[in-house]
């Protein structure tokens, strides 16, 4: 069987699982951050598949635009979600999930 | 490129990026909240001067119809609204208080953006917009409760819209493309069987879009940050959250909803979905606000409830589901927002949120608390409130399309969230002071609290100002 | 050739992003998430997609995975490790469970649907995508102007969303 979408999909599909369990069991919230880069990672690859596949021989280029805006929006989310891990790190020297409990209920 | 079609979009950006400038020069920080405020009436202006225009411009991506300037006055009204109540509570800031209302000025622009988007990607970028500038203000008290809060919004949203990603990348393997309009040509073509299961595609990118929007409007399987999220960030944020991101979500949901997927043969089928996320949503969010002792945790969950009830729109397909939908969002921000800012006023009094501490405010300040009470009898659904109103008119669609059941839960619903808001009504009037300090309050927030109670009683009695805005906005959609 | 590229590619991305998840170092973990990109990077290039390899490369492994790193350095909070939350089992099966769907999404469904796209730019294989890209995204009658404005006044709410948070309070 030669290469086809359908290869692209499944991994891209493991890729998002991995980085969906990760970023829901992990505790440290840096690490949390890292696998929701690995699931807007595996969308792109998605995007990226389906340009080149869906229509024969030629590139529908947009999916490549949007993996691009993809980029954009994660390198600020990554930015903004970083400020706000350093503002609770400030605040009790720790950067663990289950210990961010203060409000329970 | 039509830029007027744009003009309250970029009118909003020039005011954000005025405050932010000038927030540099000037000393007397209130005066940002003057501008910011008054602002706000250019591009309020500008949606009005547009109201009856029916076009697209920037390649079909910007739609501007009645009904995304309907959502457009709402947003900046809310916006308003916060800003208004936020000029105390920001006093407690040292710094960055241009900042502060420059990122509300800015999520306004992203949740107006996401209301008049016909196209997928621009959806993303302006919900993401809206999201980024949240997540910093979520967290901007910087204190362990709020970093806490903006820490879990912050994940809670970038998984969803990981999620949300999903779903519009199998939409657009499927169809080829990210514009509504061309999606709904090729997915007439691709269910011609009259079956959503015969494309599992679709199917799968339509559920995970669901969910993925979901967490905008706060209703199962993405509501678990509603009360952390609501309890720790500063409270005017949270009111802009529970009003103005949830309008915004709707609005995006009917539209791509209407316009992508509304083809008679799957209408159905993603009503079905949102017709039981509704019921779960709603139950989940009444049962478990009963045992709150917070009362913006107890909000929290009432706004889950509050998801699954326009849901109960959502699922009636048809024109009274769809503007019942706008009635009921209008009719919750104007209830939820007079709860939220007499909120405010009490807490930058007692710097409480504890019920408890409610206890014969009636005495210390007999205005605001009937205003509480007042917008809380609304948002049970008590006449001669907007929230009876809006309920009367969002099951009355449902009933008549035969969805019966989820009338009675809802109503059944109703009836147990009458519980947890009387009981805060009965500390209010019935508690002894905890002492005989009065409650002050400053012009700004009585002008705001006039608004939003004057506004609460007119729309229960008058329903139709609203109604027939409504109506129009949404013959937008076949 | 492009066959074998993808397989020993497939391999070193589930590999490395299992290394994410599974590993006990968090530095480690960060240094394995930058090579996870450079794959996804190479995995673009099997796909034709050169201009979005290089884009991978300056923004996911250099940007990107140095602020994580930075991050991993400023919190100091390496001696705790990359521990699991305790409802792992639960993730783990909802995960393995939307992997299981899509599988059976991907398998199930006839991708072989489409045979033209309106309204969209498209271009032949084996060419250097960069200027069909920049015509894309700006072609007056059907580029995407629109989501390129807003990206632009996103990043400057990001940009002051983060100063604000980072600096402390008080005079400087």
């Amino acid at each position: 069987m030669s290469l086809g979408l359908e290869h692209y999909l499944i991994l891209s599909a493991i890729l998002f699982s991995i980085g969906l369990y990760g970023a829901l069991a992990k505790r440290n919230a840096v690490v949390v951050l890292m696998c929701i880069e690995i699931m807007l990672n595996a969308v792109n690859i998605a995007m990226v598949a389906f340009s080149r596949y869906l229509v024969p021989d030629v590139v529908v280029l947009t999916g490549h635009v949007f993996a691009i805006f993809i980029m954009t929006v994660a390198a600020a989310e990554a930015a903004v979600g970083l400020a706000i891990i350093i503002t609770i790190y400030r605040n009790r020297h720790t950067v663990d999930i289950e210990q961010a409990d203060l409000m329970q209920g | 490129m039509n830029f007027w079609l744009l003009s309250p979009e970029l009118s909003l950006c020039g005011i954000a990026l005025a405050v932010v400038l000038l927030d540099l020069v000037i000393e007397q920080k209130k005066v940002l909240a003057v501008i910011s405020v008054f602002g706000l009436i250019i591009p309020i202006a500008f949606t009005i001067a547009l109201w009856g225009e029916q076009q697209a411009s920037f390649s079909g991506m910007l739609v501007v119809d009645n009904f995304s300037l309907f959502f457009k006055f709402l947003i900046l009204g809310i916006s308003a609204l916060v800003i208004i109540s936020s000029v105390d509570y920001v006093k407690k800031f040292a710094r960055f208080q241009g900042e502060y209302y420059a990122l509300i000025l800015f999520s306004t622009g992203g949740l107006m953006l996401m209301c008049s988007t016909g196209e997928l990607i621009s959806i993303y970028i302006a919900l993401e917009l809206a999201s980024i500038s949240l997540y910093a203000l979520v967290s901007f008290l910087k204190d362990p409760k709020s970093s806490e809060a903006g820490l879990k919004y912050m994940i809670l949203g970038a998984i969803s819209s990981a999620v949300l990603l999903l779903g519009m990348a199998f939409v657009f393997g499927i169809t080829g493309s990210t514009h509504l309009d061309q999606i709904a040509d090729k997915v007439s073509t691709l269910v011609s069987g009259g079956q959503l299961w015969d494309s599992p595609a679709l199917l799968f990118g339509i559920v995970l879009m669901v969910a993925g929007f979901g967490f905008k409007i706060a209703s199962v399987p993405f509501q678990m940050w509603v009360p952390d999220v609501y309890e720790g960030a500063p409270t005017p944020i949270t009111a802009f959250l529970s009003v103005a991101s949830k309008a915004a979500g709707f609005a995006v949901i009917l539209r791509v909803f209407y316009t992508a997927f509304g083809i008679e043969a799957i209408s159905a089928d993603w009503g079905m979905i949102f017709a039981v996320l509704g019921a779960i949503s709603m139950t989940l969010g009444n049962v478990v606000a009963i045992a709150q002792t917070n009362i913006k945790r107890m909000l929290g969950y009432s706004s889950i409830a509050h998801a699954g009830y326009i849901m109960v729109g959502l699922a009636a397909i048809s024109t009274l589901g769809k503007s019942g939908v706008l009635f009921f969002l209008a009719g919750y921000a104007l209830a939820n927002l007079g709860a939220f800012i007499a909120i405010i006023a009490i807490s930058n009094k007692t710097g409480s949120d504890e019920i408890s501490d409610y206890s014969g405010m009636s005495r210390r300040s007999p205005v605001i608390s009937f205003i509480l009470a007042f917008c809380l009898i609304s948002l049970i659904g008590i006449p001669p409130t907007v929230g009876f109103m809006a309920k009367f008119y969002i099951f009355n669609a449902a009933i008549q399309q035969d969805l019966l059941w989820l009338v009675i839960i809802a109503v059944l619903n109703s009836t147990i969230s009458a519980y947890y808001y009387l009981r805060v009504v009965k500390v209010i009037y019935i508690g002894e002071p905890l002492s005989d300090e009065p409650i002050p309050s400053s012009i700004p927030m009585r002008v705001s609290l006039a608004i939003t109670s004057i506004g609460v009683l007119v729309l229960g009695i008058y329903p139709w100002i609203v109604l027939r805005l409504a109506e129009t906005a949404v013959v937008t959609f076949p | 050739m492009t066959e074998l590229a993808f397989w020993v590619i497939a391999i070193v991305l589930v590999s490395s992003a299992l290394a994410v998840v599974l590993l006990r170092n968090v530095f480690r973990a960060a240094l394995l998430l930058i090579v996870c990109f450079f794959g996804v990077a190479a995995l673009y290039i099997t796909l034709n997609a050169d201009f979005l390899a290089a884009a991978q490369v300056l923004i996911y492994a250099g940007a990107i995975g140095i602020l994580l790193l930075f991050a991993i350095m400023l919190t100091r909070d390496l001696h705790s490790g990359n521990p699991f939350h305790r409802l792992h089992l639960p993730a783990l099966v909802l995960s393995l469970l939307l992997l299981a769907t899509i599988i059976g999404v991907v398998i199930g469904t006839d991708w072989t649907t489409i045979s033209e796209v309106p309204q969209v730019v498209e271009m032949p294989l084996d060419e250097p995508t960069t200027s069909y890209i920049a015509i894309a995204l700006f072609d007056q009658d059907n580029g995407f102007v629109l989501p390129f404005e807003i990206a632009s006044v996103l990043l400057l709410a990001a940009l002051i969303g983060a100063v604000v948070l980072v600096r402390r309070e008080g005079k400087d």
